[in-house]
């Protein structure tokens, strides 16, 4: 018998599987199903949908036979099935009504696919269905990668990294050179968890820092809402789907950025960065290959997600120890004839325009304004973070887990746009205004 | 029983599926390599690769049921056709021309929708051909969603 690990990639996949059955008269019938699910070696389950004739002669004879087909090489695989047991609810049935949930948004199903029953089954035999003749010879591909070590080795680099930064950088470059990613972003989600902001990529013409990806739209999106990871093999099959990624990509409005985005994608993979519970952002790869990433990836690429989380959770606490009140450095008062930096802030969303170009929202905004408020009353240019988290006009709750990634998010977007506001690290723990003129904030109420 | 629809959409570049089952009343999974009505003596022909599918083809004798389900790529429109085998023989020189001419015309539509060659490499031959003809008894709708295996047609002498 065929080892089911060694054929996963043909479970839950793209190309429906097929199912026979005998009623209780004898006849056969056969029909396509959706998915068939890996659990572990020596069972799958099937999600009862519609094939009510299936579900009956199943209940009936307690036996089905399924075929299920590798969306990449074709290669198909008979199974031999015993029932077991139908669940309609707990661990098992969770994964994967969320699982289907995922995938038939990411195909524009709504909630056709919504999951009403479990049936689980013993695989008593798996063989290969073995062509007679071959219409074509297999394409040249790479040999296979040794994940799980790329992986050990990447968790194991973030984990030596000292600042949050750095592990962001660490993890996409790990990406690109351990496992072949080139195109990589990392988002994190915002106060409201409405919104994910990209915070580090690799591998786009821009880095499109404080871009935004909406929470539960688009593959990025709804792997975070879900919390699964979020992978799509094939994106012709889901061009509906596709078109609305593509619509809020290409979406243009005064305060978008465009977000880091191959031209037409085959193949996505999301995976949430989840530590105690929590989402700390989403780390997303892409290809312009069909079947680019395989579950083997996902799992590697969760292994990584869940470090750089639980390394990230561990910096945060690490700078809300750290920080001494810096000494209270002055920039020179701008002369009067210096050009003049117009600042629009809007308190209710925390959105900065700068120079009428939208600069960033949320909570990165709040602090811009913070700073900038700052300089133009007193001329201060350097700031703690132990200060910024002790500053009650900020009214930010929850403060100390994530003002480190909303300055790197800060600091970055200001330097993608180069000028002429700017911020620097001049030490662990404390952040430097770089301020080439003379602000003029205007708080606007709309 | 098979309508002029029914008969034009199973000859149709569609995808074939056939089952027949053991005396343990275990069904098989065969893809077939194209389908015919025989509009004068009322039979369905389905062609399969023996070596391919050899429980399908080893389950299939005069007398036995078997259920053939063809679905068209683009919009997965589908119908499930059961009944009784007639005959089960080698194929003709015409016939192996006509599942030269589908495997042909199935690879164009596939690529049109992004398979490749390669993929459908362990789908789709016309090698080691059988020829399964059957007496249609039962036509159901089978295109995924809340009405697939609804009953359209039942033979009078069932």
């Amino acid at each position: 018998m065929i080892r089911l690990s060694d054929i996963r990639d043909s479970f839950e996949g793209v190309i429906p599987s097929v199912i026979a059955t005998t009623s209780a008269d004898g006849v056969p019938n056969i029909s396509y199903l959706s998915h068939v699910h890996y659990i572990d070696e020596r069972h799958v389950a099937l999600s009862n949908q519609f094939f009510s004739k299936t579900a009956a002669n199943v209940r009936h004879r307690g036996v089905a036979t399924v075929m299920v087909v590798d969306g990449r090489t074709g290669q198909q695989h008979i199974l031999d099935l015993h029932f077991l047991r139908s669940v309609g609810e707990g661990e098992l049935f969770e994964r994967v009504a969320s699982h289907l949930a995922v995938m038939s948004v990411s195909q524009g199903m709504g909630d056709v696919m919504k999951l009403r029953s479990l049936d689980i089954y013993e695989v008593e035999d798996c063989r290969p269905v073995v062509p007679v003749a071959s219409l074509a010879e297999p394409e040249e591909t790479e040999p296979p990668r040794d994940r799980l070590y790329a992986a050990g080795q990447l968790c194991a680099a973030i984990a030596q990294q000292g600042d949050a930064e750095a592990m962001f950088d660490c993890a996409l470059e790990g990406l690109q050179t351990r496992f072949g990613f080139a195109n990589a972003v990392v988002l994190v989600p915002d106060e409201e968890g409405k919104k994910l902001s990209t915070i580090a990529s690799r591998g786009y013409p821009a880095f499109g820092f404080g871009s935004e990806a909406t929470v539960g739209v688009g593959t990025i999106g709804t792997a975070a809402a879900m919390r699964r990871p979020l992978r799509i093999s094939d994106m012709r099959r889901g061009q509906r789907y596709a078109s609305a990624v593509r619509a809020e990509v290409m979406r243009h409005g005064p305060d978008h950025i465009p977000l880091p985005s191959l031209a037409q994608p085959r193949s996505q993979l999301a995976v949430p960065m989840l530590s105690r519970g929590r989402l700390l952002g989403v780390l997303f790869v892409e290809s312009e290959k069909s079947f680019a990433f395989s579950h083997r990836d996902e799992e590697a690429l969760s292994l990584v997600a869940s470090q750089l989380a639980t390394s990230l959770l561990l910096a945060e606490r690490d700078r809300s120890e750290a920080g001494t009140p810096p000494p209270a450095t002055h920039q020179p008062s701008p002369a009067q004839a210096a050009p003049r930096i117009r600042v629009r802030y809007f308190p209710l969303d925390g959105s900065v325009f700068v120079d009428d170009e939208y600069i960033i929202r949320g909570l990165p905004g709040q602090l811009l304004h913070h700073f900038l408020s700052v300089f133009s009353k007193t001329g201060r240019t350097d700031f703690s973070n132990r200060e910024i988290r002790r500053e009650r006009s900020l009214r930010l709750p929850d403060f100390k887990d994530n003002l480190e990634t909303r300055l790197i998010l800060l600091r970055r977007r200001l330097e993608e746009r180069g000028g002429p506001l700017l911020l620097s690290k001049p030490e662990r723990g404390q952040i430097r205004l770089e301020c080439d003129g003379l602000p003029e904030i205007e708080i606007a109420t709309g | 029983m098979i309508g002029a629809d029914v008969a034009a959409f199973l000859e149709s570049p569609v995808m074939i599926l056939v089952s027949t089952r053991n005396s343990g009343h275990r069904a098989f999974i065969a893809r077939g390599s194209g389908a015919r009505f025989d509009r004068r003596h009322g039979h369905i022909d389905v062609l399969l690769c023996r070596g391919q599918w050899p429980d399908v083809a080893g389950n299939a004798a005069k007398g036995a049921p078997i259920a053939v389900t063809v679905v068209r790529p683009s919009d997965y429109r589908a119908f499930q056709v059961k009944g009784v085998i007639e005959e089960v023989a080698s194929i003709s020189q015409e016939e192996q021309q006509r599942a030269t001419a589908y495997v042909t015309r199935m690879l164009e539509i596939m690529a049109e929708l992004g398979v490749t060659k390669v993929q459908l490499s362990h789908t789709l031959t016309d090698k080691d051909l059988v020829r399964i003809s059957f007496l249609p008894t039962d036509l159901f709708a089978q295109t995924p969603g809340p009405d697939a295996g609804q009953r359209l047609e039942q033979a009078a002498q069932r």
